[in-house]
């Protein structure tokens, strides 16, 4: 066990509370969404010799690590935002390993290749994110499609790379960061997240292996999916 | 009233759609329209789909709910302008083509939410004014171009005198309302309207592979506007009667003639708006082709289909329906040089006449303007044919040919069997020939129209020529009009048995002028064939409260098409006259 002070142990403590409350609030919309009914395809299968409703919702489900499978993800410019995609996800990956070793076995994020690795991941994912904002907000296309909540969930993912990034420097001792304001901050800041993210578009990740294997199944039915090219 | 219609729209994968956006952006370039207006940001298909999301989000969400603005769901109760604008992007500014599905990162299924949109616009009555004549008709007369019933058996009566002329036989005559045939054929009421040969072409490959086969008197359609409206009712109906004549008939299969969305609704979609539990064996008629050709049925000689070719996947039946190996394999069967076309098969760009689009003439404009990827692909691959299997796909691509100058033209896979077809038959000849018989035939082949009067009625002169020469060749005598007025006036005093009108002319135009033939009990029974450069007007003229014109045909136009048009329309007015 690690010994922590007052004011970290309640960071902690929120954190785990936040933590709960979110998976309660997931559960109750996995049951919303699964209140609805799922339609169910009564025609034949489209192309004997092609349909697969099973390969069809493999196929779509990992879609995301084959960016060579959509063309807004093949041609180079739509590679790049893959690519930024990719950085900004794995930034997410480290910022939840870091809120929750963090308050377990600190120790481990001190282990140095585990804390640089963790302090690329989160210094990229926060370029990447500063990249969007400035895509979402300059771009007359993004800003037409996005909302106050697709604006503020950017900034303040922004805001919580940056602040794991400095966290995780405290932790490792480095960069002059010396102060555990910092880590109580940052779970705080992430306590914040698991309770908003269930109400915001960040609860995308939720959604996906859902809306994924449904049109996979739908096209792998059908006889499109997996996509054939000629 | 649209809140309580979403509700009843709304199962697991559409709200999964509807709550998977993350407004990336991705979707952007998949969609023609935006290719088209890359700077009217409107045509990105996120933002198509967020004016459903909005709705959703206002009464399903429970953030929407509490906090509106903060999600974007602050747009009910909608005004009339609203809805209007509405009707422009769920109408105008897509064709569901569903392109934009494959490139989202999340799987949302923007078509499928457009069309749901169509169904709420069309559930109160917001609608492009051809989608209501047409969901109309098909709801009223059981096809989507208010053909008559005597009309559909009179055209497959010509169809098989017309093929019993080209064999020397009657063996292959169309066989209509058989019971217990082995396919039941059914088709676009298009090609009733504007292009019977396919059905000819489509009987000969019948007869050629022995086939045992029927068309239905009722049922026939397998087009479905449902689709293309969102109303699932009526596309439940549309197919509920197909299937329900094949039962009747006992067949053991419908066979759907090369439409895309024909054969996506009626194969597909149909068989759940209709709830069937057993579903009718059904196959498109590609597959019917190339199964005769690999079962050795039918023999087919591809040279003589010579020219470059490329295929055009029709979205429907590629992306809504896996198909698209099969037509490329039998294309290569009946033709000798195919190249392909990029992007192809379920990536494939839309041809811009899908999704109902070909009757919504507002749009036409915009339509063409959205087509220039389309043509882009197609003056790539250097084709002088573009080969598809859809009706749709055929009128969008002959339009674009047109508006973007390419040197081709479009066929359908039943034109090229057809064409290659080997016919081993040999002609049989009358037991009893009279002297004179053969001479008296090839002059009434050579010249169909002996006797009869057409008035030719265009502003341009070549084209005024063009008609001429190949009235007069088929034996008629030509008077010619080059306006409106003119052509009035030379009706009354000239009485003709056939008028050519084009459309679009300076002065009185043709429609104008259409209506006042029809209209004066003077000239109100002369028939009339449209010859025009506009076949987006078609729904134009049709809107008019007198009767249709007998016959539409899009320029350029073919000659024999031409002649057997005015043939067939003189003969059938000598028929009624009788």
């Amino acid at each position: 066990m690690h010994e922590v002070s007052t004011a970290l142990h309640t960071a902690e403590v929120v954190h785990w509370i936040s933590l709960v409350v979110m998976a309660i609030v997931y559960t109750l919309k996995i049951r919303w969404l699964t209140s609805f009914t799922l339609a169910k395809d009564r025609s034949m299968p489209g192309n004997p010799t092609q349909s697969d409703k099973k390969r069809g919702a493999r196929y779509s489900l990992f879609n995301v690590a084959m960016p060579w499978s959509m063309e807004s993800t093949r041609k180079p410019k739509g590679f790049i935002f893959y690519l930024s995609f990719v950085i900004f996800h794995l930034g997410v990956v480290a910022g939840i390993t870091l809120a929750f070793v963090s308050t377990i076995a600190p120790d481990f994020l001190r282990i140095p290749v585990v804390g640089w690795t963790m302090i690329v991941f989160l210094v990229a994912a926060f370029i990447v994110a500063l990249y969007r904002i400035g895509r979402r907000v300059l771009r007359p296309l993004m800003k037409l499609i996005s909302t106050p909540d697709d604006y503020f969930s950017l900034v303040m993912l922004t805001i919580w790379f940056g602040l794991g990034a400095c966290t995780q420097a405290y932790l490792m001792g480095i960069w002059g960061m010396t102060s555990e304001n910092l880590l109580i901050a940052y779970l705080y800041l992430t306590s914040f997240f698991l309770l908003y993210v269930p109400f915001s578009k960040i609860s995308h990740y939720l959604y996906y292996p859902f809306t994924r294997t449904y049109i996979g199944r739908a096209l792998g039915q059908r006889g499109s999916y997996p996509v054939v090219r000629g | 009233m649209m809140e309580e219609q979403l509700a009843k729209k709304l199962n697991r994968q559409v709200v999964g759609s509807l709550v998977g956006c993350v407004h990336c952006g991705m979707c952007d370039e998949s969609c023609h329209y935006v290719l088209a207006f890359p700077d009217d940001h409107k045509m990105t298909p996120s933002y198509k789909a967020d004016q459903l999301r909005k709705l959703f989000k206002a009464n399903h969400d429970w953030t929407g709910k509490t906090f509106p603005w903060w999600v974007g769901a602050d747009k009910v109760p909608l005004t009339d302008d609203d809805l209007e604008t509405l009707k422009d992007i769920a109408f105008g500014t897509c064709t569901n083509c569903r392109r934009c599905t494959l490139s989202c990162p999340m799987g949302v299924d923007t078509a499928t939410l457009n069309r749901i949109m169509r169904g709420l616009l069309a559930h109160v009555g917001v609608m492009p004014e051809g989608v209501r004549v047409v969901s109309k008709d098909q709801w009223e007369l059981g096809n989507q171009m208010g053909v008559l019933k005597e009309d559909y058996l009179d055209t497959l009566e010509w169809m098989s005198e017309e093929l019993e002329e080209d064999l020397g036989h009657d063996e292959a005559t169309i066989p209509v309302e058989k019971k217990g045939a082995n396919v039941m054929y059914c088709i676009n009421p298009r090609e009733v309207k504007y292009d019977p040969r396919t059905i000819k072409e489509a009987a000969l490959i019948f007869w050629a592979a022995g086939e045992d086969w029927t068309m239905p008197e009722e049922g026939w359609d397998n087009t479905n506007f449902g689709l293309f409206s969102g109303d699932d009712q009526l596309g439940g109906a549309c197919a509920k009667r197909e299937y329900e004549k094949a039962r009747e008939l006992g067949v053991d299969k419908i066979v759907i003639s090369e439409c895309g969305h024909g054969f996506r609704s009626t194969r597909f979609e149909g068989v759940n708006w209709a709830a069937e539990t057993e579903p009718v064996p059904m196959e498109t008629s590609v597959q019917t082709m190339l199964d005769y050709i690999k079962e050795g049925k039918i023999k087919v000689d591809p040279t003589k289909n010579p020219e470059r070719m490329t295929f055009h996947d029709s979205c429907n039946n590629a992306r809504s329906g896996g198909f698209f190996e099969e037509p490329r394999e039998l294309l290569k069967l009946v033709s000798m040089d195919f190249q392909e076309m990029y992007p192809n098969r379920a990536e494939n760009y839309c041809c811009t006449g899908g999704g109902g689009a070909m009757s919504m003439s507002e749009y036409t404009p915009r339509r063409l303007e959205s087509a220039k990827i389309k043509a882009d692909q197609i003056r790539a691959t250097g084709a002088k044919v573009v080969v598809t299997s859809c009706h749709n796909c055929v009128d969008g691509l002959n339009d674009l040919i047109k508006h973007y100058k390419l040197d081709c033209e479009v066929k359908q896979l039943v034109n090229l069997v057809a064409n290659a077809l080997i016919i081993e038959e040999p002609e049989k000849i009358p037991d009893e020939l009279k002297p004179g018989d053969l001479e008296v035939k090839k002059v009434a082949e050579k010249e169909p129209l002996a006797g009869r009067k057409i008035l030719v009625v265009d502003d341009e002169e070549d084209v005024r020529a063009f008609l001429t020469m190949v009235f007069e060749d088929a034996g008629a005598e030509v008077e010619t009009a080059t306006d409106g007025d003119e052509a009035l006036a030379k009706a009354r005093e000239y009485q003709p048995d056939l008028i050519s009108l084009d459309l679009s002319m300076p002065g009185k135009d043709g429609v104008e002028a259409f209506v006042e033939l029809r209209s004066d009990p003077a000239t109100e029974e002369i028939p009339v064939c449209v010859v025009t450069g506009h076949p987006e007007f078609r729904q134009v003229i049709y809107d008019r409260p007198v009767p249709p014109p007998e016959g539409y045909l899009g320029k350029p136009v073919d000659e024999d098409k031409l002649v057997a048009y005015a043939h067939h329309i003189v003969e059938h007015r000598k028929e009624k006259a009788n």
